[in-house]
C-alpha cells in the first residue's frame, strides 16, 4: 500500500507548547538550596548538606507539615497501595512472576496474589507453580493493583479482582507517568466502543469494550481468536494518536480530556494525526475545551 | 553580553573538508573616536578597553586633495605595496580595517609585522577598527563571489559605516587598485589612489621617494626587452608536468648575465645565461625554469662581466655583452644542463644596501647595491645629489617587462660612504643583528641605582666575599663574567671555584629586557664598537665582575687532588667580592714573578697547575688545537682610524682561564641533563663529513704527511706530528687549514636529539654547554636559569621548559650568533682596509694554496688571506704548474704550498663599494714578475710600479679581494665554516 | 620566534569574534525523546550532543553487577561518523570513544545521588553529532540535563568547560575546534559548579605549573557561567511542561 512519508528538517519544528499563563509555583532546581533552617523533615527529591536543605531534582516543592519534598515532573513511576497499573511480565520465577510497571525496580506478582483458574478459594499446589508459565508468560501484559510496597521501594502487586488480570487484543501507550491524572477510576469504557486503563504508572491500555462479563474466570484466558471489526479498531487508534499528541504537549490524561481529544480530532483523518501541526491543534483544542468545562 | 548571531563559513581543504567556523558579530565594537558619544557609551558599560585616544587631534593630515583634517581609511594593497611609505610618521590617524588586517597576515608576514609595530606604535595613532565583527558593518559572502571582491566590498561598507557615523568628519580610502576605486567612487566615498595623495601632501618631505612604483610610472615606455613570464598557474602545471623545474635562482658574482638554479633531483645546478635566461630573475628568488635541449647545453663562461649600464633605453651594450658570451661560451667543452626562466614562483626581495651610480643627472637615479648579485636598481628621487655621498637602503617594487632594470624605491639613509658609523650600521644591517637603542620598557626593567645588596639576598646565597677571587680577562674588558679561585681544603685536597655572574637574577623570565636579549642572542664585537646584548648597567656595571666590589655571582665549586681529579662538584649562588681584575698579561706576570707569594699569586698558580694537567688529559683525549689568525686593530682613540693591526697574543693564562671555563661547562650540561632531560640547553659540534677534510688531507699528503681523519684523537695525533724544521709556521697553517674543515657548533635543547648526537668534536667531550659567559650570550642565561632551578635557587617558568620553544630559542640563538661572528669578520675586514688605504708595505706571508694562476697567500700579522696573480689572462705566463705535486715553477724558484713568501702589499680603491688588496710578490725574486724591496725601489721604481700595479689590476679587478670573497664564500657555504673556537 | 599564531589579536578578539571569557552560544533542550527516561540536546556552538537517560532500573543482565548500596551509573559515549571533518571509522568502540565513556562516568558519579537506588543501574547515552571543539563539556552538560529532565535526585549541576592560555598569557574559555588545533594545551574540568568542587581535571598535552591555578579559575568561572544557563533552560523547561499539566497532581 503506498503511503506518504512525511519527514522535515529540524527547522521546520512545530511548537507543540500549549502553556496557558497561570500562577506559577517555586520551581527549585538541583543544588538549590530550600531552607537554611534545620526545621524541616526531608522529604524526596532534598537532601541536607552543611546544615542547609537543598532540592536534588527540578520540580515544584511540597510540603505537608513540616515535611518538604521536591517533586519532579518527570520521574519513574512510584507506586502507592492501591493504584491501578498495567505492566507487563519480564520474568517468571518460582511463586512469583517479575513485572515491569516502569518502577525503579522490577514488581512482583506472587502467585499467592492472583485468582487462578478454578475458584477464589483453590489451594496453591507445587502443580501450579508448574502451571505458572501457562498462566502468564514472559511478554503478557497485565493489569493489577499495588497490594504493597517493600521497602526498598518495590511493588507487589495483585489481581484479586476480576477487573484485573491478563490483557488480550488492544493497544498499549507509554506515557510518562506524571500525565496520568490521579482518579476515582481508571477504567473507562467510552462511548465510543473504546475502553481504557489508564494505568498510573504511565502505561494506558486500549482495548474493544468486552462485553462477556460472564466469564469471570480471573483474566487469564487470552480471546485472541474473536475479530474485531475494523471500525472499532480505528476508532482505537485514532485514541492512540490523540493520547500520544496530549501526550507530546504535556496534556494531562484522564477520561474527559481524552474524550474532548477523540471529538477535536474527528475533523482529520486518522493518519494525519500523525502530523505534527494536527497533534498540537488536537492538543490545544483539548486543553482549551478543559479550561472552558472547568470554568462552567 | 554579544548578539549571537552565527553564521557558516566553508573551506575546503586538499581533500575537500567542509570546515564549519563560527563568526560571532557583536554591538561592543567601538569607532574609535573618544568625541563619539554613542561609542563611549558602548565602551562604558562594557568596561573594555581603557578610554585611551585612538586618534590625535595634535596629529592633522594635510593634503591638498582634501580641505581640513581627515582619517584615512587603507586598502589592502596599499598596505603591501606602500609600507615604506606608510612608516614614515608623516602617515597619523588612519583607520586599519580588521578585513585588511587579515588579508595583509594572509599575503605577507613580513610586511603584516611592520604594519603591526606601526600599529602597536601610540604616537602614530593607527587604529584597527573590527568591521568584520562589527553587527553593521558585517556581511556575508555572495554565492560565486571571490574572496577578493568580497573583501573590498567589506572594506567599502566599512567607509561609508564610517561616514555615516561620524557626519562631521572627513574619511579618505586610499586604494591602488583602480577598479576598486572605481567603485568606491559610485559609492561616493572619498577615495584617492596613493600616489595622488602623496604628491598632494601639503609637507610632502621625502616621502615622495618612497613610494613604491608598482604600476609602470617611469617615463620609459619602449619596447619589450624581456621574455614575459607565465602565469602562476601555468608554471604549476608545467612543473607538475614534469615540463618545467623549480628551484632557488643564485646569480652568479662575477658574471651579471649569467645565474644557477638549483634544483631537485639534478647533480650540476641548471645555467641561465643572458637576457633571455635569466630573464629578471633576482638572486634568492624561487623560479621555474624550462630545460633547452641537450645540444644546447653550454658551460659555465668563467669570464667576468660587469654591468656598466647606466641609462634605462641603452640595451646595446646588453647585447654586445651577451655576444660576449656566446664567444666564451664556444671555447669550452664541459656542457652542463641549460634552460631559461620562464616565472617567477616568489619573489624573495628584501632591502638592499648599496650606493647610487654615479654621473647619472636628474630624479631617475640608479642604484648599485653592494651585493654584487643583485641587479642595479631604478629608483626615483628628487635628492640624488645628497644621496650621492651617502650608503643607503633601497628595496624592488617591480619589474617591468619594458624595463631593463627593476624598480625600486628608496627606504632610507645610512650615512657617508666610507665613514666609520656608516660602514658599522652597514655591517650590523647586512649581517641582521639588532642594534637599536634599547626600548624605554627595556630600560625599566633595570634595577634603581644605587643598587645594595639586602639582607634577604644575602639570606639566599653563600657568602664568599672572603675568599681570593681574582678574574683574569683581555685587557680592556668591562663584561667580566668570570672569576676564579683556588685554595687549599685539606692536605691532599683544592677547592676550585668558577664564578659566573648572575646575570639571571637581574633578567627575569618574561620581562620586556628578557626578550630583548633572547631576540638578540649575543652581544657583537666590532673593531671598534660593542653592540649589548643587555644594557650597559648590567654588561659593565651590576653584573660585571668587578675588583674590590660585591657581586651576585653563580658558583661552581670542585673538590680536586693535586692531579686535578674531581672528588665532588657543587652549584649554588652566591656573593663575591673580586680581589683583582687582572689582564692575562698581569696575571701572567704575577705567576712568573717568584717574589710575590700572597693569595692571589698562590691561587693563580695552583690554578695554572691544575689548568695545565686538565689540558693534557683533554689533549689526550682527542681533543683539537685548533688555529685561527685573530687580529687585534689598535684604533687612534681620536681620528676613529686604526693604528696598527696586530695577532693577538696569547698567554698561559689564556689557557688557564679557557680550560677552568670548559670544565664549568662540562660539569653544568652533565647536571642539567640529568635534571632536564627533555629541555636542556646544549652544545654540540657535530663530527664533520670525511669530505670536509680532503683540502688538508691533499695538503698534507704533498709535505709528505699522513693526516689521519677517521677520529677527533687521530686527526689531533696526526696534527701534533706534522712538524717540520725547516718551516715552523708549517704546523700553525695545517692547524688553519683544519679550522676551515670543521662544521658549525650548535645549541640545541636535549630532547630533540639522540643522546649520541650530543657529542663535541672539537672539545672531544660527550656533554657541552655554556655557562660562563652570561654577559654576551643568552643560550647561558638559560643554562642559568636551568641549574638554578636544579639546585633549588630558583623555580621553573613555562617556556623554560617547553622543548618546541626551547628549540626556536636555539634556532635564533644559531642564528644570531652565526651573523654576530660575520659581522665581527666583516668589521675586522672593513678597518684593515682603513688600515691599508694609501699604505703601501712589503710584507711576510706564507703560500696556503697553490692555484693554476695564483698563489694563495696568508699574512699572518693581519690575518689576511689574498691572491697573487701568476699571469695576466691571454699572456703567456713565467711559471709552469705541476698539478701533480702543487707547485709553481719560474726559473729556478719553485713555489709549495706553505714557503714562505714576501709581498707588497697596496689597496686598490677605484671601486669604492668594492675595494680590494693588491699582492705583487718581492721574495723570491722573480726577473719580469717581482718588484724589488720597498726600501731600494722607493723612489726609483715608483712609475714602474704603478705601471705593474695597473696591470694586475685589470685582472684583479675581476676578483674581489680574498677576504670578502673568502666570506661570501662561508655565507653561501655554512658547511666549511670555520670554527670559531671561543670558549 | 613564536610559531603559534595569536589566538587572541591585541584588541581582544579571539578569532571567531568573541571575547576571551566569553563562551561559544549555548542552545539547550530538555525532552527531546518520549522513549527514555530523560534526554537532552545542547549545542556549544557548533558542537552538538543528544543524551539519554534510562533508569533507574533494576540490573539487567545477570545480578552480579548490581550494588547493594548504590545505583550503577553506565555512560556510552559515541560519536556520530558524520560528525567530524573527516568521516569516523565507527561512532564508539575506539581507545577515544572509551576513555570518553570512562570520563563521563567520573563526573557524572560525583553528581548522581547514586546511594538512593541501590540494586538498580542508570544508562547514559550521549551521541555527538557534530565535534567542533569541546566535545567532553558538550556531553556532560547534556548529560547532566539529561539527568534532571529524568528526575534523577542530583547533588546539583555538574558543568564542564574547557580553557587554554591564549599568546602564553590571557586564559582563554571554552576552546573551538580551530584554536584546539592552532592553541596550545587545553585543560578540560568538569566541576560542581555551586560548591566549587572539581571532579574532573583533564589536560590534552603539558603545560607549566604555574598557568594552571588562572587556566582553572577560568574553566571553573565557565562551569559557573554553563550552570546558569543550563539552569535558566531547566526551570522554563518545569515551568513549561508545569503549566501545560496545569500542575497536574499537585497538591
Amino acid at each position: 500500500m503506498p503511503q506518504k512519508i512525511q519527514m522535515r528538517l529540524a527547522s521546520n519544528r512545530v511548537d507543540t507548547s500549549v502553556v496557558i499563563n497561570r500562577d506559577i509555583p517555586a520551581i527549585y532546581t538541583p543544588g538549590q538550596i530550600i531552607s537554611n533552617q534545620n526545621e524541616f523533615l526531608r522529604g524526596h527529591g532534598t537532601y541536607e548538606e552543611n546544615g542547609q536543605l537543598k532540592a536534588s531534582v527540578a520540580g515544584v516543592r511540597e510540603k505537608v507539615d513540616i515535611l518538604i519534598s521536591v517533586r519532579p515532573l518527570k520521574s519513574r513511576y512510584h507506586g502507592k497501595v492501591g493504584d491501578v497499573v498495567v505492566g507487563r511480565i519480564i520474568e517468571v520465577q518460582q511463586k512469583r512472576w517479575k513485572v515491569n510497571t516502569n518502577s525503579i525496580l522490577d514488581s512482583v506478582l506472587l502467585i499467592s496474589s492472583v485468582n487462578l483458574p478454578g475458584g477464589e478459594l483453590r489451594r496453591r499446589s507445587a502443580e501450579d507453580e508448574h502451571m505458572m508459565r501457562k498462566y502468564l508468560q514472559e511478554g503478557d501484559l497485565i493489569s493489577a493493583e499495588v497490594q504493597s510496597v517493600y521497602s526498598d521501594g518495590s511493588l507487589s502487586l495483585h489481581t484479586r479482582s476480576l477487573k484485573y488480570g491478563k490483557l488480550g487484543q488492544g493497544v498499549l501507550v507509554k506515557v510518562f507517568p506524571s500525565l496520568i491524572k490521579i482518579s476515582k477510576t481508571h477504567f473507562h469504557n467510552l462511548s465510543i466502543g473504546v475502553s481504557l486503563i489508564l494505568g498510573t504508572n504511565g502505561f494506558i491500555w486500549i482495548c474493544p469494550i468486552i462485553n462477556n462479563t460472564e466469564e469471570n474466570v480471573g483474566g487469564f484466558v487470552q480471546n485472541l481468536e474473536e475479530v474485531v471489526p475494523k471500525s472499532i479498531r480505528a476508532t482505537m487508534a485514532r485514541i492512540r494518536n490523540c493520547i500520544l499528541a496530549l501526550a507530546q504537549s504535556k496534556v494531562m490524561l484522564f477520561d474527559s480530556s481524552i474524550t474532548y481529544a477523540y471529538e477535536e480530532s474527528t475533523k482529520y483523518t486518522l493518519a494525519e494525526l500523525l502530523l505534527p501541526e494536527v497533534m498540537a491543534d488536537v492538543a490545544l483544542s483539548t486543553q482549551q475545551k478543559l479550561i472552558l468545562s472547568e470554568t462552567e | 553580553m554579544f548578539t549571537t548571531k552565527s553564521f557558516i563559513k566553508k573551506n575546503k581543504i586538499g581533500n575537500f573538508l567542509k570546515n564549519v567556523r563560527e563568526h560571532y558579530i557583536r554591538d561592543d565594537i567601538v569607532c574609535g573616536f573618544s568625541s563619539c558619544y554613542s561609542c563611549q557609551n558602548i565602551q562604558n558599560n562594557q568596561n573594555i578597553g581603557c578610554s585611551k585616544d585612538n586618534f590625535s587631534s595634535n596629529h592633522v593630515n594635510r593634503c591638498k586633495l582634501v580641505e581640513g583634517n581627515h582619517y584615512l581609511i587603507l586598502d589592502t594593497n596599499v598596505v603591501l605595496n606602500q609600507m615604506d611609505v606608510l612608516e614614515d610618521n608623516l602617515f597619523g590617524n588612519v583607520i586599519i580595517l580588521h578585513t585588511v588586517l587579515n588579508e595583509v597576515k594572509h599575503r605577507s608576514l613580513p610586511i603584516f609585522k611592520r604594519l603591526m609595530s606601526i600599529i602597536d606604535n601610540p604616537s602614530r595613532h593607527f587604529y584597527v577598527f573590527t568591521n568584520d565583527h562589527h553587527k553593521d558593518t558585517f556581511i556575508h559572502q555572495e554565492d560565486q563571489e571571490l574572496i577578493n571582491d568580497y573583501n573590498d566590498r567589506c572594506i567599502r561598507k566599512a567607509c561609508t559605516w564610517y561616514h555615516r557615523h561620524l557626519p562631521k568628519e572627513k574619511f579618505v580610502f586610499l586604494t591602488e587598485d583602480n577598479e576598486s576605486k572605481r567603485i568606491a567612487l559610485e559609492e561616493n566615498i572619498m577615495t584617492f589612489s596613493m600616489s595622488e595623495y602623496v604628491h598632494n601632501l601639503s609637507d610632502k618631505h621625502l616621502v615622495e621617494d618612497k613610494l613604491a612604483k608598482v604600476s609602470s610610472s617611469f617615463p620609459f615606455t619602449g619596447k619589450d626587452i624581456y621574455q614575459a613570464h607565465m602565469s602562476l598557474v601555468e608554471l604549476l602545471e608545467g612543473i607538475r608536468g614534469g615540463k618545467l623545474y623549480q628551484g632557488t635562482f643564485k646569480a652568479s658574482r662575477e658574471n651579471f648575465l649569467e645565474g644557477y638554479i638549483n634544483v631537485d633531483g639534478f647533480d650540476d645546478p641548471i645555467i641561465v645565461q643572458g637576457r633571455e635566461g635569466l630573464n629578471r630573475a633576482v638572486d634568492g628568488d624561487i623560479v621555474a625554469v624550462a630545460l633547452f635541449e641537450k645540444e644546447h647545453w653550454t658551460s659555465p663562461t668563467e669570464i667576468i662581466l660587469e654591468d656598466e649600464g647606466v641609462v634605462e633605453e641603452n640595451i646595446d651594450e646588453l647585447v654586445e655583452k651577451e655576444k660576449e658570451i656566446k664567444k666564451a661560451i664556444k671555447k669550452k667543452g664541459d656542457i652542463k644542463p641549460t634552460g631559461k626562466v620562464v616565472g617567477v614562483i616568489r619573489r624573495k626581495w628584501r632591502q638592499y644596501c648599496g650606493i647610487l651610480e654615479g654621473g647619472i643627472e636628474g630624479v631617475y637615479q640608479l642604484f648599485v647595491p653592494s651585493n654584487r648579485s643583485i641587479p642595479k636598481i631604478r629608483i626615483e628621487t628628487r635628492q640624488a645629489e645628497f644621496l650621492k655621498t651617502q650608503k643607503l637602503i633601497v628595496t624592488i617594487d617591480s619589474w617591468p617587462q619594458n624595463s631593463r632594470y627593476p624598480h625600486g624605491h628608496f627606504v632610507r639613509a645610512l650615512g657617508v660612504i666610507g665613514h666609520q658609523d656608516t660602514e658599522n650600521e652597514v655591517v650590523l644591517l647586512e649581517h641582521d643583528v639588532p642594534h637599536s637603542q634599547f626600548s624605554e620598557e627595556v630600560l625599566r626593567c633595570l634595577p634603581k641605582l644605587p643598587w645594595v645588596i639586602t639582607e634577604e639576598d644575602e639570606s639566599r646565597r653563600v657568602d664568599l666575599r672572603h675568599i681570593t677571587i681574582c678574574s683574569v680577562d683581555p685587557p680592556g674588558c668591562t663584561d667580566i663574567d668570570d672569576a676564579l679561585h683556588c685554595r687549599i681544603i685539606d692536605d691532599n685536597k683544592l677547592e676550585v671555584g668558577v664564578h659566573i655572574a648572575d646575570v639571571s637574577h637581574f633578567i627575569r623570565p618574561g620581562t620586556a629586557i628578557d626578550l630583548e636579549a633572547a631576540s638578540r642572542a649575543t652581544t657583537v664585537y666590532l673593531v671598534n664598537k660593542r653592540i649589548d646584548m643587555v644594557p650597559e648597567l648590567l654588561s659593565s656595571n651590576l653584573c660585571s665582575l668587578r675588583g674590590g666590589e660585591e657581586r651576585f655571582a653563580f658558583s661552581c665549586i670542585w673538590e680536586m687532588d693535586y692531579e686535578a681529579n674531581i672528588l665532588s662538584t657543587k652549584f649554588h649562588k652566591s656573593i663575591i667580592k673580586s680581589k683583582s681584575a687582572m689582564t692575562y698579561e698581569e696575571a701572567q706576570l704575577i705567576i712568573d714573578d717568584k717574589t710575590k707569594n700572597d693569595d692571589i699569586a698562590f691561587g693563580l698558580r695552583g690554578l695554572n697547575k691544575l689548568a695545565k694537567i686538565l689540558k693534557t688529559r683533554r689533549l689526550e683525549k682527542g681533543a683539537l688545537v685548533l688555529a685561527s689568525p685573530e687580529v687585534k686593530i689598535h684604533m687612534d682613540s681620536e681620528t676613529m682610524e686604526p693604528l696598527e693591526v696586530e695577532v693577538k697574543k696569547l698567554f698561559e693564562t689564556n689557557s688557564m682561564v679557557e680550560e677552568f671555563m670548559l670544565l664549568a661547562n662540562i660539569s653544568v650540561a652533565e647536571k642539567i641533563l640529568q635534571d632536564f632531560p627533555d629541555c636542556a640547553m646544549l652544545r654540540r659540534h657535530p663530527t664533520p663529513p670525511s669530505t670536509n677534510f680532503d683540502p688538508l688531507v691533499k695538503a698534507g699528503k704533498h709535505l709528505g704527511f699522513d693526516i689521519q681523519i677517521d677520529s677527533g684523537k687521530k686527526l689531533a695525533v696526526s696534527l701534533d706530528q706534522a712538524v717540520s724544521d725547516s718551516n715552523p709556521y708549517l704546523n700553525t697553517m695545517l692547524r688553519i687549514l683544519a679550522t676551515r674543515c670543521m662544521l658549525q657548533a650548535v645549541y640545541f635543547p636535549s630532547g630533540t636529539l639522540q643522546k649520541s648526537d650530543f657529542f663535541h668534536y672539537g672539545l672531544a667531550v660527550p656533554l657541552y654547554t655554556h655557562f660562563t659567559s652570561p654577559i654576551r650570550r643568552y643560550a647561558d642565561i638559560i643554562v642559568h636559569r636551568l641549574l638554578a632551578v636544579s639546585c633549588g635557587a630558583d623555580s621553573t617558568y613555562p617556556d623554560l621548559l617547553d622543548k618546541h620553544k626551547s628549540s626556536d630559542l636555539c634556532q635564533n640563538l644559531n642564528y644570531r650568533n652565526r651573523m654576530a661572528q660575520y659581522a665581527g669578520r666583516a668589521s675586522v675586514a672593513f678597518n684593515t682596509h682603513l688600515f691599508f688605504k694609501g699604505k703601501i708595505q712589503d710584507e711576510e706571508g706564507y703560500v696556503l694554496f697553490v692555484k693554476k694562476n695564483a698563489l694563495q697567500i696568508l699574512l699572518p700579522k693581519y690575518g689576511l688571506e689574498c691572491t697573487l696573480y701568476l699571469s695576466k689572462k691571454g699572456d703567456e705566463s713565467l711559471f709552469v704548474y705541476d698539478e701533480e705535486e702543487q707547485t709553481q715553477k719560474a726559473g729556478n724558484v719553485v713555489f709549495h704550498a706553505f714557503d714562505q713568501v714576501t709581498v707588497r702589499v697596496s689597496l686598490d680603491s677605484k671601486n669604492i663599494q668594492h675595494e680590494k688588496f693588491v699582492l705583487q710578490l718581492v721574495y723570491p725574486y722573480i726577473e719580469g714578475f717581482s718588484v724589488k724591496p720597498l726600501i731600494e725601489s722607493e723612489g726609483a721604481d715608483k712609475s714602474n710600479m704603478e705601471q705593474q700595479t695597473m696591470d694586475y689590476q685589470d685582472k684583479c679587478n675581476e676578483q674581489v679581494s680574498t677576504m670578502k670573497k673568502n666570506k661570501r664564500k662561508t655565507q653561501s657555504n655554512n658547511e666549511k665554516r670555520k670554527q670559531k673556537k671561543k670558549v | 620566534m613564536s610559531r603559534k599564531k595569536e589566538l587572541i589579536s591585541n584588541i581582544g578578539l579571539r578569532l571567531d569574534g568573541r571575547r576571551a571569557g566569553e563562551l561559544r552560544r549555548i542552545r539547550c533542550k530538555l525532552g527531546v525523546f518520549s522513549e527514555p527516561d530523560g534526554s537532552a540536546y545542547i549545542e556549544q556552538g557548533l558542537t552538538k550532543v543528544l543524551a539519554a537517560v534510562y533508569g533507574p532500573h533494576q540490573v539487567r543482565g545477570g545480578r552480579s553487577k548490581a550494588q547493594h548500596d548504590s545505583a550503577i551509573v553506565n555512560c556510552q559515549f559515541s560519536m556520530a561518523v558524520f560528525s567530524t571533518g573527516e568521516r569516523k571509522r565507527r561512532p564508539r568502540g575506539d581507545r577515544k570513544s572509551t576513555e570518553m565513556s570512562i570520563h563521563l562516568h567520573q563526573a557524572l558519579v560525583a553528581a548522581i545521588k547514586v546511594e538512593l537506588y541501590p540494586w538498580t543501574q542508570i544508562d547514559v547515552y550521549v551521541e555527538v553529532l557534530h565535534a567542533d571543539g569541546g566535545i567532553y563539556p558538550a556531553c556532560v552538560n547534556a548529560a547532566t540535563l539529561a539527568l534532571i529532565d529524568a528526575g534523577i535526585p542530583l547533588k546539583e549541576y555538574v558543568c564542564a568547560c574547557t580553557a587554554s592560555l591564549a599568546n602564553d598569557d590571557i586564559p582563554m574559555i571554552d576552546i573551538s575546534h580551530q584554536e584546539e588545533v592552532m592553541g596550545g594545551p587545553t585543560l578540560t574540568v568538569a566541576a560542581l559548579p555551586m560548591s566549587k568542587k572539581v571532579v574532573l581535571l583533564e589536560m590534552s598535552q603539558r603545560f607549566h605549573v604555574d598557568h594552571l591555578p588562572k587556566v582553572l579559575k577560568t574553566a571553573l568561572q565557565g562551569c559557573v557561567d554553563i550552570k546558569n544557563i543550563l539552569d535558566v533552560t531547566v526551570s522554563n523547561n518545569v515551568k513549561e511542561i508545569g503549566s501545560s499539566t496545569r500542575w497536574g497532581n499537585m497538591t
